[in-house]
């Protein structure tokens, strides 16, 4: 295999607008803050920086749970101004974690679901897949996607944290300076209305992919580039193209390269189009070329209205530590991947969910400080992997010249004739809910024959209340109000009755009773699972709890009420152990 | 499942010559490509991820290995 040297591109994993008409975007006002009206400096417990889908998701979380803080951004709209659409396409966790939020109804009202996939090489199908019919994603009360324009999302987070009014959102606030010691973060921060420092215990970079604090900070990270370059066109049509995402791995109407074709709402297509590595972004991207691209897909009498044309190549890049000193890293300032696979905004929204309940638990004085420490162990991993996963979907799409193109030249020959090789195809791994396998804060069996659960998401199944009525794994998350929760599945003992009570009494834990649907009630707080699929969803079988943290994620499984359950709860509340 | 080393074979000339059979005649292109598909098959028949390794670990040449992609 001979070694392919790229050549410098310029790299700028934003979509950078072009033409089109673009969308009409919400602005938010201005407000002088009151440091700038004479107050004294404050310290907040909390600061947010950036007000992209993972601050905004990160800042939602913790109005939720009641955590004071303050979150500032540059610009004074959602979205890129002018480059309107970044992420589209929002994962099943994604929206169980929005429906926790309370945006849920709205993004479902507004976006599309979809659940069928087709790739294609030439011009057949190579493989075809339902995701309703693939594992467990039916039983979520959220459907496996929704596609939708991103900035909509963090419009609806925006609205929902000027009703929830705890935490303070400050448009055209910039950082430009910061520095951070053992007692306290100091930012400053530029208005149009003049300069002011801020004071901050925890401060959350969520600023994206050209992070100046991890400029600032030196954070260190592996990068990768490649000379893969593509072009979108965001139109509505005359006649609508199926509800499906059609990829072509080899699209014979784009000189035999690479081809997206994806809706989402108001009746907007996505069209992404390999383009060839030497291509000038300007070129491909100008009207009467898009045009011509448009025409030799679907006809020369299709009628379009471009919404938004942008070319963009991508790098990948994943920091060493998310955590330095006061400062915690997400989403695109922690990793950048290629869009394949829907890695990039539902990593963020997972990356935020994952550390506003750590922070709400320390601050409230529920956990141990320690507990924090978990993030980076938890969500370091998860960036990893999808680093990982990306660059694997990356080099199929754009194999070097010499072994790699002849591999993939073999493997779609044999998709087409054998079922084996469709799984070799990779036109993207849909994004998951990460699972968390050696963090310090989730207590792992040692047993061989003991359930792999503890690490792993629990989705949003549906289950009865005592009085019969429908609810759903949020609906308890809702209840447990931040605490963790102990789901304890058939009978009890006396003793294990009383040893939950205390543990109740002692600890920021709620316990209900799982049972099936004519089991007598032990345990005050109880709920029915006739079909089984709370269980299922946590993973364990018979007698047996499940420790669910705040984040839905399983802290561990057990089978008798005893000192092991004990010890998982302090050890998910930081108050034990060492990163496994 | 470990890797292989001693033979395995039921035939193993019959195969050597199978394989050498399967390549008369092609082009130097098109015997890389039939090598390829033949690599995946043989591959699924394996499946076990930790013997797949230890196969392109024992295949390797022993000149180092060159990256396919700059990584900084």
């Amino acid at each position: 295999m001979s070694e392919t040297r790229y050549r410098e591109t310029a790299h700028t994993n934003g979509y950078e607008f072009t033409q089109g008409g673009g969308y009409a975007l919400p602005e938010y006002p201005f407000i002088p803050p009151p440091e700038l009206q004479g107050g004294p400096m404050v310290r907040h417990p909390v600061v947010i920086v950036g007000g992209g889908i993972t601050g905004l998701t990160l800042a939602c979380s913790l109005a939720r749970l009641g955590v004071r803080a303050v979150l500032i951004d540059e610009d004074n709209t959602v979205g890129v101004k002018g480059a309107s659409s970044r992420g589209i396409c929002y994962t099943q966790k994604s929206l169980e974690i929005f429906e926790r939020l309370g945006i849920f109804e709205r993004i479902a009202a507004k976006g599309v679901q979809w659940s069928v996939g087709r790739t294609f090489a030439g011009e057949d199908e190579v493989y075809r897949f339902d995701m309703r019919q693939q594992g467990n994603f039916n039983l979520s009360t959220q459907p496996p996607f929704i596609n939708i324009q991103q900035f909509y999302i963090e419009g609806f987070l925006v609205d929902r944290l000027q009703q929830l009014g705890v935490v303070e959102l400050r448009w055209q606030n910039r950082l430009v300076a910061f520095e951070q010691n053992d007692e306290v973060a100091t930012l400053t921060v530029e208005t149009p209305a003049g300069r002011y420092q801020i004071e901050a215990e925890h401060v959350i970079d969520a600023t994206g992919s050209h992070s100046p604090l991890r400029q600032w900070l030196q954070v260190p990270f592996d990068s990768r580039r490649g000379d893969d370059r593509w072009c979108i066109a965001d139109v509505r049509f005359s006649t609508r193209p199926p509800v499906e995402r059609h990829t072509w791995i080899e699209a014979p109407f784009n000189e035999n390269r690479a081809v997206w074709q994806h809706l989402m709402a108001d009746d907007v297509w996505r069209l992404d189009y390999q383009m060839a590595p030497n291509a000038d972004p300007e070129h491909v991207s100008r009207e009467d070329v898009v045009r011509e691209r448009l025409a030799r897909q679907f006809g020369p009498d299709v009628q379009v209205e471009i919404v938004w044309v942008g070319p963009y190549a991508y790098r990948s890049e994943c920091v060493h530590s998310l955590r330095h000193g006061r400062v915690f890293l997400m989403g695109d300032s922690a990793k950048v991947v290629s869009p394949f696979g829907a890695r990039g905004g539902n990593t963020g929204v997972a990356d935020a969910d994952n550390l506003a309940w750590k922070l709400a638990a320390v601050l409230r004085g529920k956990a141990d400080e320690a507990l924090l420490a978990s993030y980076n162990d938890e969500r370091l991993e998860a960036a990893q992997q999808n680093v990982c996963v990306t660059n694997r979907t990356a080099r199929f799409l754009r194999p070097a010249e010499g072994s790699e193109r002849l591999f993939r030249q073999a493997a779609i020959g044999l998709a087409r004739q054998y079922l084996f090789a469709r799984s070799l195809i990779n036109t993207g791994r849909m994004a998951i809910a990460n699972p968390y396998t050696h963090s310090r804060a989730c207590t792992y069996a040692t047993e061989q024959s003991a359930s792999r659960a503890a690490g792993q998401s629990v989705q949003n199944v549906r289950f009865s209340w005592a009085d019969g009525s429908p609810g759903c794994v949020n609906d308890l998350l809702d209840w447990a109000e931040g605490d963790l929760l102990v789901l304890v599945f058939g009978d009890l003992s006396g003793a294990a009755l009383q040893r939950l009570r205390r543990l109740c009494f002692d600890a920021p834990v709620r316990s209900v009773q799982v049972l099936g649907p004519d089991a007598r009630p032990q345990a005050l707080e109880h709920i029915r699972d006739p079909q089984g699929h709370l269980q299922g969803a946590c993973h364990v079988f018979g007698h047996a709890w499940a420790l669910l943290r705040p984040d839905g994620y399983l802290a561990a499984t057990g089978e008798s009420v005893d000192t092991k359950l004990v010890s998982a709860i302090e050890r998910s509340l930081g108050l034990r152990g060492e990163a496994a | 499942m470990s890797i292989k080393l001693n033979p395995h074979f039921q035939d193993a000339d019959a195969f050597y010559e199978q394989l050498l059979d399967a390549h008369g005649g092609l082009s130097r292109e098109d015997a890389e490509l039939l090598n390829a598909r033949l690599i995946l098959l043989l591959a699924n028949q394996i499946g076990d991820a930790k013997v797949l390794k230890d196969c392109i670990d024992a295949a390797r040449l022993p000149a180092p290995a060159i990256s396919p992609v700059t990584t900084e």
